[in-house]
């Protein structure tokens, strides 16, 4: 086990460079520049900017020295617009806000979808089944974008309950984490019902019944573990997707997590910050995936590492 | 009083093509200690009548008549009632034995929890009872394996685990639905062998469940032959396998290949099994008897005949060949 880990993340090291080379000749292949803007820099101006930060040296120079910088310092550059910031600056501050907000969104959403799914499944044709099923629907299709502006009409325009954005205590976590697990609650109820409901029909679980044990074992002991098979492998998109999704809860809440980060280095042409975050996320996809890989072979006894 | 007692059993399951009658009208019952084959093809009811006893049946089943399990009525009861009867007075061993375990928990685990619930044993007292159950059925180095998962053991192993596990409270009653089905002809025996030991040895009524002849007469005191969900003839087995008198109980014999026969064309019965959708009027067997008349479009009362003998037929062999 402690060696398949050990190989999975060494596998990560040239994955992570490739990442970062196909990154960087991305990002300079799109034309413009940080320097780019409406009103034109005087050349001599604009080629002393580029000697400064080594933008005139040749693309493999650059990254050459852009990984050597990383591996030798840990260090991700400065940040090209904003002069007195460096990438690790921007990427502390902002991370723990989006990994606060993350991890609770996922929490809530494994918790709230999975108990929701099995309960549908349990009750499978009764009131609460439709209902389940109904809300899960609905939520699905109600994307973050449309779900945050919806929140802080009611809980803050109307109500009053609420901050509508910002970042200063508990009170301001509870929308962005609505608006970002509802979805995915959504999704993992209605995989938890579909794969209960098979499990629940198979040979094994007979047993357990016939063994006279209470229903609420059968469902615990017996069907919760290989129920949850399908819920695990859908974690490993799903928490890309909540990155994703993080970008539109910076935005709308105000939270200063990463993701507003990331999109203001992608306009900005913002090289370093723009690498810097696609690195932390490529590094927290690998690690995701092996997590769900470990979860898997904890689960099923016949995968075996 | 008999052990078990059912009568007049019907199980109907809602299809969407209208009801499925899988069971009609059955009636059996069987004494402590005693081994009683039911015997009949794919669809004649049998496994579900063994379900209907655990009610294990599936949701959209629907059920009719008695079972009495001990004087106490157990057809419909709740589940708090059932679970207190289930492997602790009556276990059930079922066909499969590589599904029928849970391939998510380590054999210790699912025997224990047994032990634990019913008999209220420590965790240890249950291992080590559940060890000593292993060792029973012959599973080789008990101690060790009883902590492997199912798919660790070779089919054969993992029917003598489920064996072990169904007598681990030593219930009265053993319901075995066709337990060496899916096994090798050379386990078979084995189990077989095995189960006929165990019987012997914790003198628990049995009901084995097979379509298999030749398990029967080496195993049951008496056999109980279904058709259509129905009964059609029963006895000690001896002179049921010796002096057949239903036509169907005479053509499943017939149909039983044997080794010593030069000619080895099968001899099948002609026809195929009803559609338990729209059963045949009368006797289920009728269109496919050649002994059948214009009365057979009544289904003919369970009569009994001989000493502890009974058919459910208008026009036995006994009588037509005589």
């Amino acid at each position: 086990m402690l060696s398949y880990i050990l190989k999975r993340l060494a596998i990560a090291i040239p994955t992570l460079l490739v990442l970062i080379i196909i990154s960087f000749l991305l990002m300079h292949s799109a034309p413009g520049g940080p320097f780019t803007s409406e009103r034109e820099l005087p050349p001599q101006v604009l080629a002393n900017l580029n000697a400064k930060y080594g933008l005139d040296d040749p693309l493999w120079k650059q990254i050459g020295s852009y990984v050597w910088g990383i591996v030798t310092e840990f260090d991700f550059g400065p940040s090209f617009v904003y002069k007195d910031r460096s990438v690790n600056e921007i990427i502390a501050q902002g991370f723990p806000i989006t990994l606060t907000y993350g991890l609770l969104s996922f929490a809530v959403a494994v918790i709230v979808g999975v108990s929701l799914g099995v309960a549908a499944a349990v009750r499978h044709n009764s009131a609460l089944d439709y209902a389940a099923v109904g809300v899960s629907i609905g939520a699905q299709v109600l994307p973050n974008f449309v779900m945050a502006p919806i929140l802080v009409l009611v809980f803050t325009l109307w109500l009053g309950w609420l901050p509508g954005g910002g970042w200063q205590g508990p009170e301001y976590w509870i929308m962005p984490v609505i608006a970002l697990s509802t979805s995915f609650m959504a999704s993992i109820a209605r995989i938890t019902r579909s794969s209960m409901l098979e499990v629940l029909t198979s040979n094994h679980i007979r047993t357990a019944r016939a063994k006279g044990l209470p229903e609420r074992r059968v469902i615990m002991r017996h069907a919760l573990k290989p129920a949850m098979l399908p819920v695990i492998s859908y974690l490993g998109p799903a928490f890309v997707a909540m990155i994703t999704g993080s970008v539109v809860v910076d935005i709308y809440f105000s939270t200063g997590g990463i993701g507003k980060a990331f999109v203001d280095s992608a306009l900005n042409r913002d090289y370093a910050v723009m690498m810097g975050v696609t690195i932390l996320v490529g590094a927290l996809t690998i690690f995701f995936n092996l997590v769900v890989d470990i979860l898997y072979g904890w689960i099923d006894p016949k995968i075996r590492y | 009083m008999s052990l078990l007692e059912i009568d007049k059993l019907s199980v109907t399951f809602d299809g969407e093509d209208g009801p499925v009658h899988a069971v009609n009208d059955l009636s059996l019952s069987i004494n402590r200690g005693e081994t009683l084959g039911i015997v009949g093809e794919s669809g004649s009811g049998k496994s579900q009548t063994a379900f209907s006893i655990m009610g294990l049946l599936a949701p959209n089943g629907r059920t009719g008549g008695s079972i009495r399990f001990d004087g106490q009525e157990i057809l419909g009861a709740k589940p708090k009632v059932l679970n207190k009867i289930r492997a602790e007075r009556i276990a059930m061993i079922f066909q499969d034995p590589m599904t029928s375990l849970n391939p998510y928990m380590r054999i210790s685990d699912q025997m224990t929890e047994v032990l634990t619930l019913h008999q209220g044993l420590s965790k240890r007292d249950a291992l080590a009872e559940s060890v000593r159950m292993l060792d029973a059925v012959k599973i080789p180095a008990a101690k060790e394996r009883i902590r492997l998962f199912p798919h660790e053991f070779s089919g054969g192993m993992r029917q003598r685990v489920m064996i072990a596990m169904s007598l681990l409270c030593k219930p009265d009653l053993l319901i075995a639905d066709e337990p060496t089905t899916a096994l090798d002809v050379t386990v078979q025996a084995q189990i077989m062998d095995l189960l006929g030991d165990l019987q012997k040895d914790f003198g628990m009524a049995t009901i084995l469940i097979t379509h298999d002849l030749g398990v029967v007469a080496g195993f049951c005191e008496r056999v109980l032959v279904m058709y259509g969900g129905r009964v059609m003839e029963q006895g000690p087995t001896e002179p049921l396998f010796a002096e057949p008198t239903h036509p169907y109980t005479r053509g499943l014999l017939a149909a039983v290949p044997r080794v010593d026969d030069e000619d080895a064309t099968m001899k099948a019965i002609p026809g195929n099994p009803p559609n338990m959708a729209a059963p045949p009027q009368g006797c289920p067997f009728r269109p496919r008897c050649n002994y059948a008349g214009d009365d057979c479009r009544v289904m003919p009362p369970l009569a009994a005949f001989d000493t502890g003998r009974a058919r459910a037929c208008h026009r036995p062999i006994a009588e037509v060949t005589a």
